[in-house]
């Protein structure tokens, strides 16, 4: 145990130092300087000069290697550093986002969750009928209506026309309604079909059949046995998608004016606020890692041949 | 059966939840408090006013700063100053008001205003080289600074909202800085708003509204949404395409307010073809001002003649201008280009220019487009690049003729910053590459020159000279577009410079 542990933790230090070197040097050899944000060259009078005297202060003309040198070297401190235009520590800033974008992400999961689990289930009990004909549908139309257009419209729908539910902010629980149910329904569609395809494989295995021929009700075959196994490539996909998913909450966060960690980056990324950026891919990173590591967890519980199969092994 | 009664009691569960909450809303704002929530289409994470570049806290009536500039005559004019001079522009002596407390109720005495100061130059390099201060002493009620160098437009620099003056002995700078003015904060929430109550102590009079929110959404369109749903009753800038529908709105009013921005048509003038002055007329005359307000700004523009807007004392009155295609082509031909086969052409060498623009303005590609067209029809080959920072290209890279660029020129009501930026050979906005020499020379004097008529004057000069080599065109100054609700708000006034917001006049009917 001790062992498949260190394994894990020196895999880990190994992704977060190759991912951060490569963010590193995406972050700085784009084009954007930090320096004319720091001295807001379209507000104040500044010199040539003084633009360059800045950039050499702050290690900007030293290889990137060096400069990824002393930021590693402050990492490894646990020191993250201060953001160059909000001048706040950069964990701070990001860990005060954080819980708002996982919040819509949960929301959005949850939504995702009560529309895909009945539509993808009854798509696939009823193969061809109608309902399978309405899953297609909601499939394709969710992934044809942008998330920023299906926000405003239920903006305009329940906050202008019926006036019952905020349209902005974070308030409690009910300002996340309509963001989550903006980005839950945009990503609910793919969801679906994944879910319909893998249930049909699910039924269509022998040990449905099996269960069928001794006389096991349908309601059991489905819940206990079909579903269960159909679960596995839905939760790969998720948690390959999940970063992507965090990553997309920005626009949602922007028309509702949810204060994310996703519009923060986006601020930090037009002002090339480096210490920012470098912080949120980090923190993305273990996110993502974290996520992974309970996917592969499931694995476990919902495939018994796994299970069988480490058994034999022990 | 017993599935339908399930059904029908989370139906009736569902329809009760919503409706606590709208009623939840409802008595948020009716509990009969004058309150008003303000939409401003930048947010703010953080609201140290030193920092902030949204410059929430003096918009949002929290903070204030020494000088003060006027919306009616664009001069500046004391605010927590009572009074400044200086006789060689280098050594200022300001006196400040004395009846003015911080939110805390401590009194705002010259020791708190030089912490202030200080706190501000220390934190943001970019006051520091704004206010370029050797020191300060502070006695009383009055402060004597000095200034690194003679710095006659350091009064107006006192004008930029980073150099608020707030309480500095209290720390909590991002959530709740204690400033001196009519609203105080009680809540901040990062990215969301900024709530705000009544400063009984306010030294020009407590504020009429008891409350205040200040608010952030950067989407336009959810923005005009709010309006339409009460959610706001100030909106800036609103979404173009919606303020036809917001005006047919009974109740609703929209202000189109023209600012301190122009957008222009950079030069470069190390480019061969661009050095021919006839052939930057040419560009100038090519531009359709009026038809790129009409069209792409539709209307909420002014047509811009110089860099600065025509009610600053320092815009000169231009010589009337011809423009259009054939004018062009006559400037054209005096620089030596004639027209063959549909092309124009100097020694065999066809005119084509690269034409640099970027989307962070939305507006700034389709000016473009539209220069591309009218040029093309006069036989000049344009070849539009989209580029994402412009600052950083323009300075790092000579590859191209001409760019559209927008710029604020006389933020603080003087023209000095502008001036030097652009057109001083050490300005880090001179992207053109302009080194005449007896243009650095008006922009040395102008620095040089102390109190607001004589600088007015020289820099109207300047800016005549400027118009007479075509350094730069210039095609418009955009309008501030401000929404609100007219049954209820009362006393809104759309400042030209954006800097105030939630004053202790505004009031609701």
């Amino acid at each position: 145990m001790i062992r498949i542990l260190s394994r894990r933790l020196f895999e880990v230090a190994i992704f977060l130092l190759l991912i951060t070197f490569a963010s590193f040097l995406f972050a700085r050899l784009a084009p954007g300087d930090p320096v004319l944000s720091m001295l807001r060259v379209d507000d104040v009078s500044v010199t040539n000069e003084q633009v360059e005297q800045l950039r050499e202060e702050m290690g900007f003309n030293d290889p990137l290697l060096v400069q990824y040198g002393l930021w590693l070297t402050d990492f490894v401190k646990m020191d993250f550093g201060n953001s160059y235009i909000t001048k706040q520590p950069v964990m701070e800033m990001l860990l005060s986002g954080l819980p708002a974008t996982l919040e819509l992400t949960a929301g959005a999961l949850l939504v995702m969750i009560l529309i895909a689990v009945p539509l993808g289930s009854f798509a696939a009990l009823y193969r061809g009928s109608w309902i399978d004909q309405i899953s297609r549908g909601v499939s394709l139309l969710g992934a044809a209506v942008p998330s920023f257009w299906l926000g405003l419209i239920l903006i305009d729908l329940f906050g202008v026309r019926l006036g019952i539910l905020p349209t902005m902010g974070r308030d409690g629980f009910i300002s996340a309604v309509l963001p989550s149910v903006t980005l839950g329904l945009a990503i609910t569609s793919i969801y679906v079909r994944l879910l319909r395809s893998s249930l049909i494989d699910s039924l269509s295995h022998e040990f449905v059949r099996a269960a069928r021929s001794r006389g096991i009700s349908e309601t059991r075959i489905f819940f206990s046995h079909a579903f269960r196994a159909s679960l596995p490539p839905v939760i790969t996909v998720f948690g390959v998608s999940l970063g992507s998913l965090i990553g997309g909450v920005v626009v949602i966060e922007v028309i509702f004016a949810y204060p994310g960690i996703g519009k923060m980056v986006v601020d930090a990324i037009r002002a090339r606020d480096y210490p920012v950026i470098q912080g949120y891919i980090l923190i993305m990173a273990i996110l993502v890692f974290l996520v992974n590591s309970t996917v592969d967890l499931s694995y476990r519980y919902l495939n018994p041949e796994l299970r069988l199969k480490e058994k034999r092994k022990s | 059966m017993r599935k339908s009664y399930k059904l029908l009691i989370i139906s009736i569960l569902a329809v009760l939840l919503l409706t606590a909450c709208s009623s939840k809303s409802a008595e948020k704002e009716g509990n009969g408090e004058k309150e008003i929530n303000l939409l401003f289409n930048f947010a703010a994470n953080s609201l140290d006013p030193n920092i902030d570049t949204s410059y929430v806290s003096l918009r949002a009536g929290i903070t204030e700063t020494l000088v003060h500039l006027n919306d009616e005559n664009l001069m500046i004019e004391p605010w927590l100053a009572e009074s400044w001079s200086s006789e060689d522009g280098q050594t200022w002596t300001i006196k400040l008001r004395n009846d003015v407390t911080f939110q805390n109720g401590e009194p705002m005495d010259g020791e708190a205003v030089k912490a202030s100061l200080e706190r501000a130059m220390k934190d943001s390099i970019a006051i520091e080289n704004a206010l370029r201060i050797e020191s300060i002493r502070a006695v009383g009620h009055t402060l004597t600074i000095k200034t690194e160098v003679p710095f006659p437009e350091f009064p107006s620099e006192l004008v930029h909202p980073n150099t608020s003056i707030i309480d500095v002995t209290e720390t909590d700078f991002v959530n709740k800085p204690i400033g001196t003015g009519p609203f105080a904060v009680s809540s901040f929430t990062p990215g969301t708003a900024v709530d705000l109550m009544r400063y009984e102590g306010y030294w020009d009079g407590a504020a009429k509204l008891e409350k205040a929110r200040f608010s952030f959404n950067e989407d336009a369109n959810a923005r005009s949404l709010a309006l339409e749903s009460g959610g706001a009753d100030i909106v800036f800038r609103p979404e173009v395409e919606s303020l036809e529908n917001l005006e047919a709105i009974e109740g609703v009013a929209v202000e189109s307010t023209s600012t301190f921005r122009v957008h222009q048509m950079t030069m470069n003038l190390q480019r061969e073809s661009m050095r021919n002055i006839n052939v930057r007329k040419a560009i100038d005359a090519l531009i359709d001002r009026k038809s790129i307000v009409d069209t792409i700004l539709r209307g909420h523009a002014a047509v811009a003649d110089g860099p600065f807007p025509s009610s600053f004392s320092f815009a000169p009155t231009y010589p009337e201008k011809q423009t259009g295609i054939e004018v062009a082509r006559t400037f054209l031909e005096q620089a030596g280009y004639e027209e063959v086969g549909g092309v124009m052409q100097k020694d065999g060498e066809p005119l084509a220019l690269t034409l640099l623009t970027y989307s962070a303005r939305a507006d700034l590609p389709l000016i473009a487009q539209v220069f591309q067209s009218d040029a093309g029809q006069l036989g000049i080959e344009v070849d539009i690049q989209q580029i994402e920072v412009p600052e950083e290209y323009m300075a790092a890279n000579r590859d191209w003729d001409l760019t559209t660029y927008s710029n604020l020129t006389a933020p603080r009501g003087d023209a000095g910053y502008y001036l030097n930026a652009t057109y001083h050979p050490n300005g880090a906005l001179n992207f053109s590459g302009v080194n005449d020499s007896k243009l650095t020379g008006m922009i040395d004097q102008l620095n040089s020159t102390v109190g607001q008529e004589g600088r007015s004057d020289l820099a109207e000069e300047i800016a005549g000279y400027v118009d007479k080599e075509v350094y730069n065109s210039f095609i418009l100054h955009p309008n501030t577009l401000v929404a609100y609700n007219s049954d209820k708000v009362e006393n809104w006034v759309t400042s030209r410079s954006e800097y105030y917001m939630l004053t202790n006049v505004l009031d609701v009917k």
